[in-house]
């Protein structure tokens, strides 16, 4: 950690062994990013298409930028430049190592390892044995040296030996290998160098040199600790995002060149009436089956945060369709609604002959056609997202109304208040925030509807009779993986993301107005 | 400090175990991750190519799995990967286009015949001509439909001189028949009416009807709502979904419409399993007297607990008709090395290696081998496998992609309207008024 004190620190008298050097590096990592920029903006040596090269172009082009930044920056010893390099040599660490990591083919020797593990099982479990009783030891206090010392050993020697029986030994040999193979080296070396760097700059002679203050120093560590998450981020969730946002402005295939057509694709969507029908079967259904996945739940909670006996086995049974996983119960619930053979409509025939032979009447019962009749295809997919969110809301509520406080029910019962209103004037009123993100997680997943359609409807096509199961994200998988149109499809997810994003920012934004979120 | 070292150790040693696995591909030192390139490998040195195909079941996945090892060991200066391309969190199709976008399509991989004109008009796939010439390949020895596309040439889009690729094999439509159930409704067993050449539409009118007559749940027909089954239809009354020549709308013809007639007046009283409901389900259930499918859902059906076999379809007013499905491997134009993807290719598709695969009775070989045919031959139940083979024999449409259109634009928009026709919802005579002008759009309209 810096240890930067809360004045601007003072420039030692001379420059440390290692400024030179940083000098050195910044030009060349400088001219190399160029190099790569100047590569990829006209094809020679990196050939990329379409919204992968423009990525990379804005990502090389920021990259450049912040090494000129970094250039400046150290000339003059301001801490912007320490930053700034800082932010440089950790970025190319990351991506040089994966780089290298990638070249040797490591990624898909990951599967080796999970089998090597399932070789070497019992000295796995002997490395966990003795983790568990040093463990132990620490707790169990008194004198438990000896205990401790023994678990310790008895852990190394099984990694040790777990290690070697995975393949350690040829490992090393292979590693040492393939290291010094073509350019993998060279990307090793980068990635070293710009660890040693980055290591250097985050040192308490690097903090004085750039005068680095004590707020900045800390806020250097904490964007250091938040790192990993955030390159996690960039790379799989703000990257293609980014790219998917460009690619929604273009008109691709995913096989040939992209080609800019500006907001065409979003005007399309406006005329499109497949996607207008997508939006109202999303928009219909979202209406129906929301109330029903919350509002069942919350008195499903009610009923099972009480004492009864067997609450807990019941929680546990309704909290079930929620981990079960999606494609099995889809395929479950598509044998129950077959109209001929399904349990629902036999259920509906059952019922209805006990009825007849109760009161004497003659109905028919009736034998809907769940998934093949357009009027209720609809229904058949918000009975079974109903029926899946149900166990998850009522754990949710159920945590809410257990964090309430329990003196507000002895109050209310001395004022002789009775179940319901309990209910009404204290569980519901405190329940708010939990309700709201109930509601919110509800929505996005209804707006995201595809799993449940696209299995019921198979072998048909998942749109549905008279495209009565269309929704959003179908309509974009169709379009991207069966017509070849990545561009619209990327509109169709915009356009789908701004409808979630400004129905959950209303949803908190209301909430926040009435201080749900705070209280 | 002690565990940091230690982690650091253990983080350090797992990835040396990682060198040190016995993955194959890790093993060779080739990065099976990395896209094709561009390079030629000089002659005799060793080159790495993956391939990927879509296997029906977790069953042929292994096989192709062993076939990919035989074909190592067997090829010349090669080293194979195979990849199955699908997994649970994404289909075939997603992971093939994934890859392709990326740049990190295998060499060798299968797509649908109905793909093949937008993988070759993008320049995704080699014409491999230059490569079978040389190697002594000959079109004839594989079904002609299928052919017929694969040597289409992009400019006239008419059979010419090109080579898209190989089939993979081949499927047609039968009719799954639930003997037990003919039997309990008395009416005509459906194998012995073809035999004796009386199974025609109004045969198979009496038998869906006779066994509804049973009630109860009990239906007599049943089919899946996509385009192959009610192109089906469609082709036995002479008609199709486009013109001779492939370039324009054909759904709109007297043939097609008295295709889609008939078809629409089954679907019109309670006979049948309703249009849109997966028949498959009540078929194995034992409910069903005949499910229309293709050769790939025989795997599953020999799981029923009833006396069952397979009868072709029945003739229409334009005699036997059917559907010849099929895919095809290609090669990836990205490839490192074309000759020998194209060696890949064509020992993927020899008689031996289909054998291996039809005899797990899931599809038909492409290849007109006697070999493989008897192969295929068998795989028992059911006992008919003669009524596939017959549908090739008896002058199938043969699927395949638009060369003047978008077929999944196409095949989007006369779904929903099929639909509508048999369900009722829409007026044939609409239908044949308006069809053609709705999916011109495919047409580029």
């Amino acid at each position: 950690m810096t240890a930067a004190s809360a004045k601007p620190m003072s420039t030692s008298s001379g420059e440390p062994r290692w400024f030179r050097p940083l000098l050195v590096w910044r030009v060349f990592a400088a001219v190399l990013l160029t190099f790569a920029l100047i590569a990829v903006a006209l094809q020679r040596g990196i050939v990329l298409d379409g919204p992968v090269r423009w990525s990379l172009l804005v990502a090389l082009l920021g990259a450049v930028v912040g090494a000129g930044i970094a250039i400046r920056g150290t000339l003059q010893k301001v801490h912007l430049g320490r930053f700034a390099g800082f932010t440089i040599d950790l970025l190319l660490m990351v991506v040089l190592g994966f780089i290298a990591l990638n070249r040797m083919g490591m990624f898909t020797g990951v599967d080796a390892v999970g089998e090597a593990f399932n070789g070497n099982a019992a000295w796995l479990a002997i490395v966990i044995l003795g983790w568990f009783v040093s463990g132990f030891a620490d707790k169990a206090g008194g004198n438990q040296k000896i205990l401790k010392q023994v678990a310790q050993w008895t852990m190394i020697t099984g990694m040790v030996v777990l290690t070697v029986a995975m393949g350690l030994i040829p490992g090393l040999i292979e590693f040492a290998t393939r290291i010094v193979e073509g350019d993998v080296i060279l990307f090793a070396a980068g990635a070293v160098i710009a660890g040693v760097f980055a290591r250097i700059l985050w040192s308490d002679t690097a903090a004085r040199l750039f005068k680095t203050t004590q707020t900045e120093g800390e806020n250097m560590d904490g964007m250091l600790f938040v790192a990993p998450n955030v390159l996690g981020f960039l790379a799989f969730f703000a990257g293609p995002l980014i790219v998917s946002l460009f690619i929604s402005f273009t008109e691709w295939d995913g096989l040939t060149d992209a080609n800019f057509v500006g907001f065409q694709n979003y005007i399309d969507l406006f005329t499109d009436a497949l996607f207008l029908k997508a939006l109202r079967n999303i928009v219909i259904f979202g209406v129906v089956a929301i109330p029903l996945a919350v509002i069942p739940a919350l008195l499903l909670a009610a009923l099972l945060n009480s004492k009864l006996p067997g609450m807990r086995f019941f929680r546990a049974v309704y909290f079930l369709p929620s981990i079960a996983g999606v494609v099995g119960v889809t395929l479950i619930w598509k044998q129950l609604f077959n109209s001929t053979v399904g349990y629902l409509n036999y259920m509906i025939l059952r019922v209805t002959e006990w009825f007849n032979s109760l009161i004497g009447t003659g109905w028919e019962a009736p034998q809907p056609q769940w998934i093949s009749d357009d009027s209720i295809a609809l229904i058949a997919v918000i009975i079974l997202f109903v029926w899946q969110q149900i166990g998850f809301n009522t754990v949710l509520f159920l945590a809410g109304m257990q964090s309430i406080d329990g003196t507000l029910y002895e109050a209310a019962d001395i004022d002789g208040a009775g179940p319901w209103r309990k209910l009404r004037n204290i569980t519901v009123p405190m329940l708010r925030p939990t309700t709201v993100f109930v509601v919110a997680t509800s929505t996005i997943l209804a707006l995201q509807l595809f799993n449940e359609p696209f299995i019921l409807q198979a072998p048909s096509p998942p749109s549905g009779p008279g495209n009565a199961t269309l929704t959003p994200v179908v309509y974009l998988y169709q379009n991207a993986f069966q017509e070849f149109q990545i561009g619209y499809a990327s509109a169709v997810a915009w356009a789908l993301f701004i409808l979630i994003f400004g129905i959950t920012l209303l949803y908190f934004r209301r909430s926040g107005d009435e201080g749900v979120l705070t209280s | 400090m002690k565990n940091k070292l230690i982690l650091l150790f253990a983080v350090f040693a797992l990835v040396a175990a990682a060198c040190g696995g016995d993955d194959d591909s890790a093993d060779d030192g080739t990065d099976t991750t990395a896209a094709a390139t561009e390079t030629t490998a000089a002659a005799g040195e060793e080159v790495a190519l993956r391939w990927m195909t879509r296997p029906d079941n977790p069953e042929e996945a292994a096989v192709y799995g062993d076939i990919s090892d035989e074909l190592s060991a067997s090829l010349d200066s090669v080293t194979l990967t195979y990849e199955p391309g699908s997994n649970e969190g994404a289909g075939y199709q997603q992971t093939l286009l994934t890859n392709l976008s990326a740049g990190t399509a295998p060499d060798v991989f299968w797509i649908p015949g109905t793909d093949v004109a937008d993988f070759a008009s993008r320049d995704v796939i080699l014409d491999m001509r230059e490569y079978a010439d040389a190697s002594g390949h000959s079109d004839a020895d594989f079904y002609e439909g299928p052919m017929g596309h694969l040597t289409t040439d992009l400019d006239t889009g008419q059979p010419g001189n090109a080579l898209w690729g190989l089939p993979r094999d081949v499927s047609t439509f039968g009719l799954y028949v639930n003997l037990d159930l003919i039997a309990e409704a008395g009416v005509a067993n459906p194998l012995e009416l073809e035999a004796n050449g009386e199974w025609d539409i109004a045969a198979f009118n009496e038998v869906v009807d006779g066994v509804a007559a049973l009630g109860g749940e009990i239906r007599g027909y049943g089919q899946s709502a996509w385009w192959g089954p009610y192109g089906a239809w469609m082709n036995n009354a002479g008609g199709g979904f486009f013109t001779a020549d492939r370039s324009a709308c054909g759904l709109d013809s007297d043939e097609s419409i008295a295709g889609l007639t008939a078809l629409r007046d089954l679907y019109s009283g309670d006979s049948v399993i309703p249009y849109g409901e997966d028949p498959e389900p009540p078929f194995r259930a034992g409910t069903v007297g005949m499910f229309q499918n293709g050769r790939w859902a025989t795997p599953g059906i020999r799981t029923v607990d009833f006396n069952w076999d397979v009868v072709g379809l029945p003739e229409g007013a334009a005699g036997p008709g059917n559907w010849l499905f099929w895919g095809a491997y290609v090669v990836n134009a990205n490839t490192a090395d074309p000759e020998k993807a194209w060696a890949l290719v064509e020992a993927l598709t020899e008689a031996s290696v289909q054998a291996q695969i039809s005899g797990l009775g899931a599809n038909i070989p492409s290849r007109v081998s006697q070999e493989a045919l008897d192969a295929f031959l068998t795989f028992s139940p059911p006992d008919n496998n003669q009524a596939f083979l017959n549908g090739l024999q008896n002058d199938p449409s043969t699927e395949g992609p638009l060369w003047a259109g978008s077929w999944p634009e196409f095949v989007t928009l006369m779904d929903s309207e099929i639909q509508a026709v048999v369900t009722g919802a829409r007026d044939i005579a609409d239908f044949q008024a308006n069809i053609c002008t709705e999916t011109s759009a495919a047409f580029g309209g």
